[in-house]
């Protein structure tokens, strides 16, 4: 008797495990982590010395000062490369995997630092390097990243998005 | 992603289309390994390419004069002594200062301890060696950093560094706006060059004299561990400006530092 709906002869799930709420919080993900992504990663274009010196700021005992200051120059490109990707919704598992591992990678570098003593800034919007003792921000820091990471782990557990265009290209 | 395609859905039109679409196209609605393809070369272009535009960006920032090393300094790379007039008392520590023209916190220990500094290396009681760094020019997106030590040096060669020095940290502009060539030339009249002198100042500023050496003394200082401006140096060892904040504080630990 009843018309046709999508739910047809299951029993209908409480609105916020429809699949259209899924879908809609998935968007919000792919954007809050795509913008920052994006944001982060222009922030440091146009700076090459900042940028290698904000990941040589970490000092890190395996990266020489070379390998570091080559990170340093590639992280903005990557960064906005998965940044669009996430924004567009294209390729969105692979993106946000790559995205959610560089945050959990930040969050470890962050902490590190922290843990040694060291006094940087974390250079995730660009700036980084040394700053005073009481001028770091390690909790928020590593807060905020970590916020990143669980949007990233949404899509990688539920890649599936409104208004993406895996959808359109691809069919989900 | 398989898991999460969805199921056919009666009712939903555009959802068969596509799946029309897929089997027509055997599996993906537009093929799926050509669109990844594109995608991860367009990738690597991006990030290859944004790379070596960064490091040719950056190196054309760090060449853009003369090689010259200032007197007194042993080499590229190295410090600048200043106050080689005065006979050091024996034992006199040695404080080495690395500062950027730009860095406000620079200004800031200017103001506060310059003044310490000097009247202490003018006695001979410490060896003022300057480390003039130019790493905020790539942060704040200018070239004054450069300029102004490129300016400081061409003052060296009439004798009149510190006085110029002290000109441009007093003078200091706010954060980002940087120095003109204009005001640099007044920080140079200023600092006692005048006549025939300031012209030999102006060739060189212009020439860009101690550039390659201003650049290299940023390279080196930041090998040798120096992280942030100012950083001072006290025979060898980290001052914390904490604990060295006052003129009193500052003239106690280079007196402990006589040997």
């Amino acid at each position: 008797m009843s018309t046709s709906t999508d739910e047809v002869g299951t029993a209908p799930a409480p609105w916020y495990r429809s699949e259209r709420v899924l879908d809609v919080v998935g968007l919000a993900a792919r954007l809050f982590l795509g913008v920052v992504l994006v944001w982060a990663g222009f922030a440091k274009v146009g700076r090459p010395l900042t940028s290698q010196r904000a990941v040589q700021a970490y000092d890190l005992p395996f990266l020489s000062l070379d390998v570091a200051g080559w990170i340093g120059l590639a992280l903005p490109f990557l960064e906005i490369v998965l940044g669009v990707l996430l924004v567009l919704g294209l390729f969105t598992r692979p993106a946000a995997i790559v995205g959610t591992l560089l945050m959990v990678v930040f969050v470890i570098g962050i902490s590190q630092a922290w843990a040694r003593g060291l006094t940087i800034d974390c250079g995730c919007f660009g700036g980084g390097g040394q700053v005073g003792a009481n001028e770091t921000k390690y909790p928020q820091e590593i807060a905020r990243d970590a916020s990143f990471a669980l949007a990233g782990a949404w899509l990688w557990w539920r890649p599936r998005t409104l208004a993406s265009l895996d959808r359109v290209l691809f069919g989900h | 992603m398989a898991k999460n395609s969805t199921k056919p859905r009666p009712g939903n039109a555009r959802q068969a289309k596509i799946q029309a679409a897929q089997k027509a196209n055997g599996g993906g609605g537009v093929n799926k390994i050509v669109v990844a393809t594109v995608v991860v070369v367009v990738a690597i272009v991006a990030v290859v390419g944004g790379v070596i535009w960064m490091e040719t960006s950056q190196k054309n920032a760090v060449t853009g004069g003369g090689n010259a090393v200032p007197a007194g300094a042993a080499g590229l790379g190295a410090g600048y002594p200043a106050f080689t007039d005065v006979k050091a008392v024996a034992g006199a520590p040695t404080l080495d200062v690395f500062e950027d023209f730009q860095c406000p916190a620079c200004k800031a220990f200017e103001d506060q301890l310059g003044p310490t500094v000097e009247s202490l290396a003018k006695e001979g009681k410490v060896k003022v060696v300057y480390h003039v760094k130019n790493f905020l020019d790539d942060n704040l997106r200018n070239d004054s950093s450069t300029k102004a030590g490129n300016a400081a040096f061409c003052a060296a060669d009439a004798g009149k560094f510190q006085e110029f020095h002290d000109q441009a940290y007093a003078n200091q502009p706010s954060e980002g706006a940087g120095f003109t060539d204009a005001q640099l030339k007044g920080f140079a009249s200023a600092a006692g060059i005048t006549g025939s002198a300031l012209t030999t100042w102006q060739q060189c500023y212009d020439a860009g004299k101690y550039v390659d050496y201003v650049n290299s003394v940023e390279k080196k200082s930041f090998e040798d561990g120096v992280r942030g401006t100012p950083t001072l140096r006290l025979n060898g060892k980290d001052l914390d400006l904490g604990q060295v904040g006052t003129p009193e504080l500052l003239t106690q630990a280079i007196q402990d530092a006589t040997k």
